[in-house]
């Protein structure tokens, strides 16, 4: 993944994903473009130093000069951050995601992620601790959950209040190992997968007034009631189910992860296999994305 | 309504057909000089692979059990059943007969009897004619001569110093193939595809080296092989090693039929009768002075016009796009004013599927500004 030649005219690098030349091979016309997006997954927009000494001119210089690495293959690697179109140029400020972390949606604290306990064993040991999902028993009352709010947060310069428009997102994909679990909502139902890539990264779509039980509107404007400190949009809750290869068996484990320990809600110290992972949350309207650390556990 | 994809319409795809062409240079000194030169026995050499069944032989662009060779091309050698060389107690007779036979079935095809046609001298088998009843090959590989040799750009240079000699000898006369006509003449009538006629030139001295040929002028140089483009198979005539008091094309006294073999006589490719292939193809690399010919790629693509219009792409979803000490969701370039234009820096196009599936991705070697000031098309282009 070297850095493309940017001495002298523009130049384009375009290479098929993996996805991209499977299609092609399979022969069955899946291989079909039909829209496109960009990105600028190289720029550090905080580098536009608008007070210059030297003038505009001078203001995106640096971002100007930023070198770009060629195209390559993964299409996991690329293309985190797509550009928005929207029609109104005068916007200040652009909605966000921002985990919303109040009772039995915080992160476990020790470990700065949601833990998922994969069998009752692990559920049972740990018992009603924070931060701590039922991978197992998913629809348990003591299990925790993802809880992601969606709206523009501006500090308290803009007043609390419904977000409303082409800003509000209507739509996420939740993107979640295969191997290790999969997405559920409070009542313990399984999300359906819309497809699974070849490095086993299943995707999940669920959308306002569809996915009700998953996607919502942030109705309660009171202080504490969203981490949305202004427009408040829609909110996306989720617990994860842990794998039958989790569940019944440590080889994953120890192919991808390690051991520790974990103080239990009873406060005795229990000894875990675990797997740090990711939940990529996306607003499919918006683009705007954020990664949630995962952490799935099963008791020695 | 914000949006991150924009639908590519019929207007913004389109295909086009390039050929690409390559020069291929196979210098003699590959073929049989640096590798052997006349410290190393003819077909000893490391670049040099042979088979217990000695039916051909494979040239390498370096010694072949290095993961780093090449094969470049074989050579191989065989006659018609009707050939007046052809005879029971010949060196492997019934295999040059074969090896001609399978040349011939592929490349000029069957008549209507279902008899395999003889190479044509002209090319013009309806007419009948002279046929090339005793021929070798060079079989060029499809990492040569990819999709096909491009036409009249093929040179074969041929060493016709009569005496035997490993060491460069035999270079001191030379004639020159080409298919002069192939840029624009060549024949459709061969099963595997377009072919044309190889032409013999002197191409050192001041003398004329073929019997018909006054030097300079073209239309004296006489037909000695053909060219398969597609099928990247060069048939000579075994009359380039002959002069005319046997058959060949040699002129008596300014060169002499060629001593093929060191010590057996000056019998021009009559030598082929007591040698197996493997030596027969080691006595005409020997003679090998120069090989060159252009390639041709054909690459079929797809055009994607990626249209950025003004209103288009003028926000980003990347984290530093937005402010860290002026509340979360503060686009940093405006500068905390609300009427100045966004702006976005692209660096990636990705193509997708209708499900969002990242098919292609192409990169800008520098990042692009875009802002509502200015419109934007890249063009995207993917070969198959």
């Amino acid at each position: 993944m070297a850095f493309l030649d940017n001495s002298g005219d523009i130049i384009l690098d375009a290479v098929l994903t993996d996805v991209g030349r499977r299609r092609l091979a399979r022969g069955d016309g899946s291989f079909k473009i039909a829209k496109f997006a960009l990105g600028d997954d190289e720029i550090n927009y905080r580098l536009y130093n608008p007070s210059h000494a030297s003038g505009s001119a001078y203001y995106d210089l640096e971002i100007l000069q930023t070198p770009v690495l060629e195209a390559f293959t993964d299409p996991e690697a690329q293309m985190h951050h797509r550009l928005i179109s929207l029609r109104r140029n005068d916007l200040l400020y652009l909605p966000i995601l921002e985990l919303f972390e109040s009772g039995d949606s915080t992160r476990h604290a020790g470990t700065n992620s949601f833990l998922v306990a994969v069998d009752t064993d692990t559920e049972d040991a740990l018992g009603d601790l924070g931060g701590l999902i039922y991978g197992a028993e998913v629809g348990s009352v003591l299990s925790s959950f993802v809880q992601i709010d969606q709206g523009v947060d501006a500090n308290g310069v803009l007043a609390v209040s419904a977000l409303s428009g082409d800003l509000l997102e209507t739509q996420y994909q939740v993107e979640l190992d295969n191997r290790f679990g999969s997405i559920y909502n409070s009542g313990g139902s399984r999300a359906r997968v819309s497809f699974v890539n070849e490095h086993s990264m299943a995707s999940y779509y669920v959308g306002l007034g569809t996915d009700a039980t998953y996607v919502s509107r942030i109705t309660d404007l009171s202080a504490g009631a969203s981490s949305i400190n202004g427009r408040r949009g829609t909110r996306l809750s989720f617990k994860i189910g842990a794998s039958l290869d989790l569940n019944g068996s440590t080889s994953l484990f120890t192919k991808f992860g390690g051991t520790s320990t974990i103080t239990a809600a009873d406060a005795s110290s229990v000894s875990v296999y675990h797997i740090d992972s990711v939940a990529r949350v996306t607003g499919v309207t918006t683009g705007y994305s954020m990664d949630i650390p995962i952490r799935f556990i099963k008791k020695v | 309504m914000a949006t991150t994809f924009k639908s590519l319409g019929s207007g913004d795809v389109t295909t086009t057909r390039t050929l690409l062409h390559e020069s291929i240079p196979i210098t003699g000194s590959i073929v049989s000089g640096t590798y052997g030169g006349d410290a190393v026995a003819l077909g000893a050499e490391g670049h040099v692979k042979t088979y217990s069944h000695g039916m051909f032989e494979s040239v390498f662009d370096y010694p072949y059990l290095s993961s780093s060779a090449n094969h470049i091309f074989d050579i191989t050698a065989g006659y018609a059943s009707t050939s007046v060389l052809s005879g029971a107690s010949n060196t492997q007779n019934s295999k040059k007969i074969n090896i001609y036979n399978q040349m011939a079935q592929v490349l000029v095809g069957y008549d209507i009897t279902g008899a395999v046609r003889l190479f044509d001298e002209d090319g013009d088998i309806v007419s009948g004619g002279t046929k090339l009843n005793e021929c070798y090959f060079l079989n060029f590989t499809r990492l040569l001569t990819k999709d096909e040799i491009k036409k009249g750009s093929f040179e074969l240079e041929l060493g016709v110093n009569s005496d035997h000699d490993q060491a460069g000898g035999v270079f001191t006369k030379r004639i020159k193939l080409t298919d002069t006509s192939g840029s624009n003449g060549y024949f459709v009538n061969s099963p595997a595809g377009e072919y044309g006629v190889l032409f013999a030139s002197s191409s050192v001295g001041t003398s004329a080296l073929l019997t018909s040929e006054t030097l300079g002028d073209a239309t004296t140089n006489p037909a000695c092989g053909l060219i398969f483009y597609q099928a990247g198979v060069a048939v000579i005539s075994g009359s380039v090693f002959n002069d005319t008091g046997i058959g060949g094309i040699l002129h008596n006294t300014n060169t002499d039929a060629m001593e093929m073999i060191d010590g057996l006589g000056y019998n021009g490719f009559d030598f082929i009768t007591g040698s197996t292939n493997d030596v027969v193809a080691d006595q005409i690399r020997n003679r090998i002075y120069n090989i060159s010919f252009n390639n041709t790629t054909e690459l079929n693509s797809t055009i994607y016009f990626c249209r950025a219009n003004n209103t288009d792409f003028n926000y980003s979803a990347n984290p530093t796009y937005l402010s860290t000490s002026n509340g979360p969701s503060e686009i940093v370039i405006k500068d905390g004013t609300r009427t100045n234009d966004p702006l976005t820096y692209i660096t990636t196009v990705g193509l997708y599927s209708a499900d969002n599936e990242l098919l292609a991705v192409a990169k800008v070697s520098e990042p692009l500004k875009k802002d509502p000031s200015n419109e934007l098309t890249l063009r995207v282009r993917l070969d198959y």
